[in-house]
């Protein structure tokens, strides 16, 4: 373990800049975006940095103000953190930076609440990926949600009552979490992940069961595991556009990250295995897999559509965490980085969809037909990535997922992986249909939308096609090694 | 661990990637150019492709890794007989079916050629991507790719009978790719390995009970491609496709892919040892028989010539199914011919209903009485085809037929012989009254006369073509050296599977 202040700095960097953004935004007119791209550009080459040196020296580790744990919080970042991190800022600074035209469309006058929030909502998620403390997370996760829910009560009709209903929803979860703390607190003494790790074994397993068991379901509303969603698919349907890119691929995947971070460091394999809570997760990825797939297969607005497809894809995700097998873990990671990749290219697509060509609904997505090639490339990549056509990193994902299934004999999530393949292709390829083959109406706009948005776009799809090409050398070198000790 | 790619390795790695890489420079060149690039990459990708024959045929196997997917594993290409085969056949075709592509599309007035031209290419390279394929998770990956580089040709047309069509297709080959990753996910598993192997791997690690399993799945996952009945249904309705590609892919390519699938998982994944006392093995037997007998049976029936034509596809592909189910050498040997030679027969008669339908507009059979005698080249080379199919001597079908029969008799099984001795007689009713009606009408029907006023013969980028897979009939029957060389390479296929080489 190396001491370092690095991850400190990383954390400030968005923290700092969204309350500069909220002072100095007042004052300069347009001086909100600025000070706000650029801060994410700096938190995307700190936690390039902050990865560069897990991987040469090893975890990193820094306790707040001097004081040791357990008397103050610690900072721990080790391969899978720096990973998370690398995820959360890429994508951020990708999603923000492609939706700056959408933002001075869809909030005019109104930049400067909007980018102090989204910062914050960065700071908090990477927070929540670098925090060796159980409450402190706790924190975290209330800073990005509660940034998150002003951002949704900024979109247009019906937003404020999905913000709403996601602020009681999430609320509610964050409490559940904290009540699970609460319980490991009362069986420990100890807040901070490491000691919790210790003392845990030898700790009253039942006030621990019941204490997991709080934080998998508080956990689970955030990351809007079936069938703890309901918040989600209104939130991400209403809230403004740019938002929804900026939010849905990150928000719910640091919370299935944060997830695996308490169960597997604090708790540990062999405890787990004899509580219950993974074969609970495993079942209820499975049924997210499979209700999520056949909800947006039926689903005719496109942002609900993809949030419906993202609650089956978080289902992969704890499926692989559930069956904690190396394969499955591997699967579960590799999944939370290839679909916060899709979602980000096709929730900023559907903004260019809505804002360029007024297209809210799968079915008017032929109006983009011929008209924005390069939009259409980027989804196309991301939907075949989503079916899981290799050598996405779609594929990879669900490959793992698929492979730790078959090695523990169970044929039940095997199906569900398979329905949620089919349910896949049916929905991905009505939208490329749509946007492919039928005909296109004599009057829509001419042209693609800002050249920010597409190349943002573009970027992402790239980045999915890279990750599924050096897919090998991503799990051997980044993803084997940040795994936790787990079964075969 | 990887070896330094030979130059053999390389060509075959350039007969994929070309008709991949032409399939893109045509989406982002001029439209002009793309019938340009499509011949370029016929030319390039039929020459890399027969360049691997000499070496092959010597026993060699070029090998090339292009990445490592996942740990221990590679996108890996390796040429064998079999593969060579299939990839010969499917580049080879490409050139002859690119000339004929140029003449249906102006034919037709042809909207979108660009996409059709890319597409079509795309999927040349995928099939040859599946003949070449080194490992099962290698073939997966070209053969979802030849799924979804098919699917525009499909639903081309853009009507609602098209997305109907396109819905279908995807539904069936895309469903049966899950099956089929199922199948290879759960082989890796257990075995640790997924390299095509002579005489298969399974047979030491896993239980009768698993092999079973397996074998179900793996047979969904290839068996759509390959039409087995009840899982053809989206075959009849891809004849809503352009022509061109009814003749190439859904005659030639595509489905040739599911009848390679169901060669490379019994010979190279399961092999005689696994397959041996498998129930399963005897089910395959008796759907592919069934689904000869009942496909006739609604060939027969059909009126509209494409969907004839499609049924008749679906009879034929079912004989090579049989072929390899019976798990003989002979039947192995038979249905790699077969392969090649009804895909040579059955490309003719697409071609030949597409210059009627872009001469004429006319698609139903009961429209042609009397067509023979304006369209003569056509209707002759519709003929020969036919004949073929039918398995008359000296035309390309009776080869493979002909093994096919052997090895029903080596592996004993008389029905099966029944079954296919009957059933190409039975070809006959079904494409011999098409010849029949068209140059002996009978007495004139009412109306007949004006739809064929003015036709004449096809024009000659249609006609051509047409001629020339004729001729390809007539030699791959008749010509001692051609019918050498495919028995040679279907004959190391089948020592090695069959033989003690393991």
């Amino acid at each position: 373990m190396t001491s370092s202040s690095l991850p400190i700095v990383l954390y400030a960097v968005p923290f700092l800049a969204a309350l500069l953004v909220a002072v100095v935004g007042w004052y300069v007119r347009g001086s909100a975006r600025v000070i706000a791209v650029s801060a994410m550009a700096m938190t995307a080459t700190l936690a390039a940095a902050v990865l560069a040196r897990v991987m040469t020296e090893g975890t990193l580790y820094t306790p707040l103000g001097g004081w040791p744990p357990p008397l103050g919080i610690a900072l721990v970042v080790d391969r899978l953190g720096a990973l998370m991190v690398v995820l959360v800022s890429g994508v951020a600074s990708l999603t923000v930076t492609g939706s700056l035209r959408h933002v001075s469309q869809e909030l005019p006058g109104r930049e400067t609440p909007y980018y102090s929030c989204v910062l914050l909502v960065t700071a908090g998620l990477i927070g929540i990926a670098v925090t060796g403390d159980l409450f402190n997370l706790f924190v975290h996760l209330e800073v990005a949600s509660l940034a998150a829910y002003a951002l949704v009560a900024a979109g247009g009709r019906g937003a404020p009552r999905a913000a709403m209903a996601y602020l009681i929803i999430g609320s509610a979860g964050a409490s559940l979490y904290l009540l699970g703390v609460g319980f490991l607190y009362a069986a420990t003494g100890t807040l901070n992940m490491a000691d919790e790790a210790r003392l845990v074994a030898t700790a009253d397993p039942r006030l621990v069961m019941v204490g997991t068991l709080l934080i998998v379901a508080g956990l689970g509303v955030k990351m809007a595991l079936f069938p703890l969603h309901a918040w989600m698919p209104a939130a991400y349907q209403l809230a403004p556009a740019a938002a929804a890119s900026f939010m849905a691929p990150l928000v719910t995947k640091v919370s299935a990250y944060a997830l695996i971070r308490v169960l597997f460091w604090v708790h540990g394999e062999a405890l787990l295995r004899t509580g219950g809570a993974l074969e609970i997760l495993a079942w209820a990825g499975a049924a997210a897999i499979v209700a999520g797939g056949a909800l947006a297969l039926v689903e005719a607005d496109l942002r609900r559509m993809l949030a419906y497809s993202s609650i089956g894809q978080v289902g992969v995700v704890m499926l692989g965490v559930g069956l904690a097998n190396t394969a499955g873990m591997t699967g579960a990671v590799l999944h939370i980085a290839s679909d916060a990749l899709v979602k980000g290219v096709l929730f900023l697509a559907a903004g260019i969809a809505l804002l360029r060509f007024g297209v809210s609904r799968v079915d008017d997505l032929n109006r983009l037909r011929g008209r924005a090639p390069w939009t259409g490339a980027a989804i196309t990549v991301a939907g075949l990535s989503l079916v899981g056509v290799p050598p996405l990193a779609g594929f990879f994902g669900k490959w793992y997922v698929l492979s730790g299934a078959l090695q523990e004999g169970r044929w039940m999530f095997v199906a569900a992986l398979v329905l949620g393949g089919l349910a896949s292709i049916g929905y991905v390829f009505r939208i490329l249909e749509r946007l492919y083959f039928a005909p296109a109406p004599e009057h829509s706009p001419p042209g693609e939308g800002s050249w920010l948005a597409v190349g943002a776009c573009l970027v992402l799809a790239a980045g999915i096609v890279l990750l599924g090409v050096a897919n090998e050398s991503v799990v051997s070198t980044l993803v084997l090694p940040a795994l936790p000790e787990v079964g075969p | 661990m990887t070896p330094v790619p030979g130059y053999e390795g390389v060509l075959a790695g350039m007969a994929v990637a070309i008709p991949l890489a032409a399939g893109a420079l045509i989406l982002v060149t001029p439209k002009r150019f793309a019938e340009a690039w499509s011949y370029l990459a016929a030319a390039g990708a039929v020459t890399c492709v027969a360049m691997l024959l000499g070496p092959v045929l010597d026993g060699a196997r070029p090998e090339l890794q292009v990445l490592r997917l996942v740990p221990g594993l590679a996108l890996a290409i390796r040429v064998d007989a079999l593969g060579l085969t299939f990839g010969l056949l499917a580049s080879g075709l490409w050139v002859i079916t690119t000339v004929y592509s140029s003449g249906y599309a102006r034919a037709d007035h042809m909207k979108n050629r660009p996409r059709y031209f890319a597409s079509f290419a795309a999927s040349v390279g995928a099939a040859i991507g599946v003949a070449f394929a080194g490992n099962l998770l290698t073939f997966f990956l070209f053969y979802e790719a030849l799924t979804l580089a098919t699917y525009p040709l499909v639903v081309h047309k853009e009507t609602e009978k098209a997305f109907a069509a396109g819905r279908r297709y995807l539904l069936f080959a895309l469903g049966s790719g899950l099956a089929l990753l199922t199948a290879i996910a759960w082989t890796w598993s257990l075995t640790g390995s997924l390299d095509f192997t002579p005489g298969g791997f399974l047979h030491a690690v896993a239980s009768p009970g698993t092999r079973t399993a397996l074998f179900v799945l793996f047979l969904l996952g290839v068996s759509v491609k390959s039409a087995v009945m009840p899982l053809h249904a989206w075959l009849p309705a891809a004849m809503v496709a352009p022509t061109p590609v009814s003749a190439l892919l859904h005659a030639v390519a595509v489905v040739k892919a599911g009848v390679f699938g169901v060669m490379r998982v019994m010979a190279f994944v399961f092999g005689p040892a696994s397959l041996e006392g498998l129930a399963a093995q005897q089910g395959l037997v008796a759907m592919a028989a069934a689904t000869i007998v009942v496909g006739s049976l609604i060939a027969v029936r059909q009126d509209n010539l494409k969907r004839r034509l499609a049924y008749s596809t679906v009879v034929h592909l079912s004989f090579i199914v049989l072929g390899a189910a019976l798990v003989a050498p002979l039947g192995l040997i038979g249905s790699m011919i077969h392969m090649v030679n009804h895909g040579l027969a059955k490309i003719t008669l697409f071609f030949c209903a597409g210059a009627i339908y872009a001469t004429t507009h006319l698609e139903n059979v009961s429209d042609l009485r009397g067509l023979g005698r304006r369209m003569p080249w056509t209707f002759g080379a519709f003929a020969v085809a036919s004949l073929g199919l039918v398995g008359i001597p000296g035309l390309s079908g009776f080869v493979g037929k002909f093994f096919l029969s052997r090895g029903a008799v080596e592996a004993g099984d008389m029905v099966a012989l029944g079954i296919m001795l009957g059933a190409s007689l039975f070809t006959a009713t079904y494409l011999l009254p098409i010849v029949q009606i068209a140059f002996f009408p009978g007495p004139p029907a009412p109306g007949a006369t004006e739809r064929h006023a003015g036709v004449g013969e096809a024009r000659p980028a249609l006609l051509l073509p047409l001629l020339a897979t004729a001729a390809l009939v007539v030699v791959f029957g008749s010509v001692p050296m051609v019918i050498g060389v495919q028995y040679d390479l279907a004959a190391a296929v089948a020592a090695l599977v069959f033989g003690g080489a393991r």
